[in-house]
């Protein structure tokens, strides 16, 4: 079966865009402040598969990694802006704080980079680990893994969500903080732990990403438009939306920039993040509640 | 009752929310220089009503006439011009700025509040300090004089009702829908706010409607009651007719 | 010679920073809008810079039309060099029609960008904005006419007419420009139009109820600050020399001058001066400090990040009011520096103005 690379990168896209913009509006949700330093975050575990590479292993070994890294720096990110936010810091504030750790992760991250780069004597600020792949027939091995990673993991979420103790509590958490504390509801815990788990995934992702697509150091801020178109076309505050959301933004990113490069030139192609802000710029206008909400007022009619 | 003689009307208002009607076909009529009193169970509607008349909602169906022409769907701040002014039932104050600020920045057409001319002083000076002059005034009426370097965000409960007051005063409108302008307030300063508002009715020909859940202390200054229930207009008339009815006591009792 | 080349870089980039933070401070401090895009105007102002002069002066002197500025570059100045040098009136000329668009178009910008951000809370507005910076980023990085794309493009220099003395030329320019700008922002928040900015900042429904058109007020506000920062791009190009569009990152031109604002105190511009003047003394040392630190085995380039990321940890956890906190305004003190209305005694404010 042979796949053009066009479908590749949209299905790859997707599905990875997917487990991102979920991620980043479950932790909105239970924050009330988006996480601004969410892509960077998710972004910052690509060197730990570049590291693999160097190191002559094959990159998904840095997996497991991937998730502690990302779970840990989340973790760490939600105790201080919860610190914050029990000090009664403006909602200015609170955002600020989470560029703190936007700042520090890109800063250490380049640190990173130029350090392995010193030591592998290897150029590592722009690259892809795509060639270090396994193909199954044809087919690149990051297509069956992200695929497989993001089905497995939004089920495994919803199971957790639906028929879980946790997953009730934190269901709690969401809808409405104050109330759940009153009854009885381990809050805090509930959050550090789903904190944990959506940075893991986050970071999960972001190692997967130069399987396929090159690396950069500002691919965290441009995907950072992708997150947020994702969201604002699914809802801004419906994880199952972002799902949605992502997935649509994926691919239309592709194919919609392919259909333009078509009667404009190949110089389009750079575009993917233009059309991601454009889609989201009209959604912003036709659809504020995004397709969540769309959905919700045809239920109601 | 004449159209002439009505000041502010609301025909067969209705405002949904999702599936949940808060407001159904309400007419009820504020005329001139009087003092309306709505009252109701909690969740009957008062406050999305007054909402829609100050332009906060579109209502979904129905007319809101203020001096005969057709408010509803239009923005807060046409209306205030127009002579219709609110308060909120939960103050809400320019916290960070002071008492005197609050009071002086509830001004119309001031040439220092536009980006043209806010450059050159001369252009408002002399504006600026005839409406000095008016919120000293105010002040004065409402007792806050001590407090006009204070922060609005430091004030007590009956002190903001008081600045909610202030604030409508500085703008000159012809009408007000006050949304509980008592609530939360000591006796004493409560009736001394409603005794100044009938003061301001029989001097500026001004007309009331106003939100209030203390019947003890409020029945006595109002000439005119309506009682709303679930969205709608149970019954009305003066106050002591309206006491007597069996319709006022099944709706806070069921 | 030296000291005084260090002194002038100290104050041009403190100006550009300046006409940053006071224009942020003007959208963010006193009207309560979250911009953390601001680079987006800034860009823009830098691409017109990249895009404009360069081709007008082609046209004007008639060079030959199969040369593009842009790809061109380094053949197009130097033609272009010998013909300006010799020609001030132009040079003026150029300069004031560039910064003149750079306004009109800035503003336009604003102003259509406060349609969506209108709807949008708090939150999520600052995810627009910054958003739209990083597309605009982007598209000034991966496009070759307008300023080169990646690789960027060399800047004619206006002031070439004064020959050796271009640099001071370019340093009063970006100076002079500041000054005024912190004179005009100044004068406009101490009129009765910062009373009622923050009064939008404080309760935008109390506003409109009060009878303020609050969109219009925020698209006025937007409008003029996003010219001002355009403004303030282009003269980072014209200091520069230079316009390389993938430069304008968002740590440099947006994230510093936040924490700028809020290490200096937001709400108000003196404040905000302060907070300018700290951080853009300790980058300056810190460039200085550079070549100290070639031992380690990457670039501190990429401390400045964590840098600024502790300072601004430090800031929110034990002064989040900034160095000089926002103050109330006492009438009194307004009374007398504003109106000029001089109090003799103990008197009541009250009594001095009722009978004038």
């Amino acid at each position: 079966m042979l796949l053009a690379p066009i479908f590749i990168t949209a299905i790859v896209s997707s599905f990875l865009l997917s487990l991102l913009a979920m991620g980043f509006t479950l932790q909105y949700v239970t924050l009330s402040i988006p996480n601004l330093a969410y892509a960077t975050i998710a972004f910052a575990s690509t060197y730990i598969s570049l590291t693999m590479f160097l190191m002559h292993l094959s990159p998904y070994v840095g997996t497991p990694l991937a998730f502690l890294l990302g779970g840990l720096i989340s973790l760490l990110l939600y105790k201080f802006v919860a610190f914050l936010r029990d000090r009664g810091t403006s909602l200015v504030g609170l955002m600020m704080s989470t560029l703190v750790f936007d700042l520090t992760i890109y800063g250490l991250m380049n640190i990173y980079a130029g350090y392995i780069a010193y030591a592998f004597k290897s150029y590592t600020y722009a690259f892809s680990l795509a060639e270090m792949d396994f193909s199954i027939g044809d087919v690149p091995g990051i297509v069956v893994v992200s695929a497989v990673t993001s089905i497995s993991l939004v089920l495994l979420f919803h199971l957790l969500l639906v028929k879980t103790k946790f997953g009730t509590a934190m269901r709690a958490v969401m809808e409405n903080y104050a109330l759940a504390g009153v009854h009885g509801v381990d809050t805090e815990k509930i959050l550090s732990v789903a904190w944990f788990f959506v940075g893991g995934v986050a970071g999960i992702s972001g190692s997967f990403y130069p399987m396929w697509f090159y690396m950069d150091p500002w691919v965290g801020a441009r995907m950072f438009i992708s997150i947020f178109a994702a969201c604002v076309v699914g809802g801004l505050r419906s994880i199952y939306g972002s799902l949605l959301g992502g997935f649509l933004i994926g691919a239309s990113e592709i194919f919609v920039t392919f259909a333009f490069a078509g009667i404009f030139g190949v110089w389009i192609w750079s575009y993917r993040s233009v059309t991601a802000m454009i889609i989201a710029a009209f959604a912003i206008v036709m659809m504020p509640d995004g397709l969540a909400g769309f959905l919700k007022r045809l239920q109601m009619r | 009752m004449e159209g002439t003689q009505v000041q502010l009307q609301a025909e067969n208002v209705s405002k949904r929310f999702g599936g949940f009607w808060a407001v159904r076909g309400v007419t009820l009529q504020v005329p001139k220089t009087t003092i309306v009193l709505l009252m109701g169970p909690n969740g009957s509607g008062k406050t999305t009503l007054i909402n829609c008349m100050s332009g906060v909602y579109a209502p979904d169906e129905g007319r809101i006439l203020f001096n005969g022409i057709d408010i509803a769907g239009r923005l807060p701040h046409e209306i205030v011009w127009m002579g219709l002014g609110r308060s909120f039932q939960i103050p809400g104050p320019f916290k960070r700025l002071t008492v005197a600020e609050n009071l002086l920045v509830s001004s119309g057409n001031h040439p220092g509040e536009k980006f043209s001319s806010s450059l050159i002083k001369r252009k408002w000076k002399a504006y600026e300090q005839s409406l000095m002059e008016k919120m000293f005034r105010i002040l004065d009426v409402i007792g806050l004089n001590e407090k006009s370097d204070t922060l609005a965000g430091e004030l007590s409960g009956g002190q903001l009702k008081l600045l909610e007051l202030g604030r409508l005063l500085m703008l000159d409108v012809k009408t007000m829908l006050l949304d509980e302008p008592v609530g939360g307030v000591n006796p004493v300063l409560a009736h001394s706010i409603l005794s100044y508002i009938r003061k301001i009715r029989d001097e500026f020909q001004t007309s009331f409607l106003v939100v209030e859940h203390r019947l003890d202390i409020v029945m006595k200054y109002v000439d005119l009651v309506y009682v709303l229930a679930k969205g709608n207009i149970v019954c009305s008339g003066s106050p002591d007719e309206v006491v007597k009815r069996k319709e006022l006591y099944d709706v806070y009792l069921a | 010679m030296a000291l005084e080349t260090l002194i002038l870089d100290i104050l041009s980039f403190f100006s550009i920073y300046t006409i940053m933070t006071i224009s942020l401070n003007f959208e963010q401090g006193y009207t309560g809008l979250f911009n953390l895009g601001l680079y987006f105007p800034i860009i823009a102002g830098a691409l017109i810079v990249g895009y404009l002069p360069g081709r007008l002066a082609m046209v004007f002197y008639n060079i030959d039309p199969t040369l593009d500025f842009s790809a061109n570059n380094a053949v197009v100045l130097s033609l272009l060099k010998t013909r300006l040098q010799a020609d001030p009136f132009f040079s003026v000329a150029l300069l004031a029609i560039t910064l003149a668009v750079v306004v009109v178009v800035c503003a336009i910008l604003g102003y259509v960008t406060a349609h969506p951000a209108l709807r949008l809370t708090e939150d999520y507005l600052a995810l627009f904005m910054l958003s739209l910076a990083e597309t605009l980023r982007v598209i000034g990085q991966q496009t070759d006419w307008m300023a080169g794309g990646v690789m960027g493009i060399g800047l004619i220099d206006l002031f070439w007419c004064i020959g050796p003395y271009a640099y001071y030329g370019r340093a009063a320019l970006v100076i002079g420009s500041a000054l005024a700008i912190f004179l005009i922002y100044q004068r406009l928040c101490a009129s009765p139009l910062g009373r009622l900015l923050k009064s939008v900042r404080e309760n935008w429904l109390t506003a409109e109820c009060v009878g303020k058109d609050v969109s219009q007020v925020k698209k006025k506000v937007l409008a003029f600050s996003f010219a001002i920062l355009g403004v303030g791009g282009a003269l980072h190009a014209i200091d520069l020399g230079a316009v390389v569009a993938g430069d304008y990152t968002r740590v440099d031109f947006s994230f510093w001058p936040w924490l700028m604002m809020i290490v200096g105190g937001t709400g108000n511009n003196l404040g905000v001066l302060a907070g300018t003047f700290a951080l853009v003394m300790m980058r300056r040392v810190m460039i200085v400090m550079k070549p100290f630190f070639t031992f380690l085995p990457f670039d501190v380039l990429w401390l400045e990040p964590i840098l600024l990321a502790i300072m601004l940890a430090l800031t929110l956890t034990f002064r989040p009011a900034g160095i000089v906190p926002e103050r109330p305004l006492k009438i009194k003190n307004y009374m007398r520096r504003v109106l000029h209305i001089k109090l003799q005694t103990k008197e009541e404010p009250s009594k001095l103005l009722v009978g004038r």
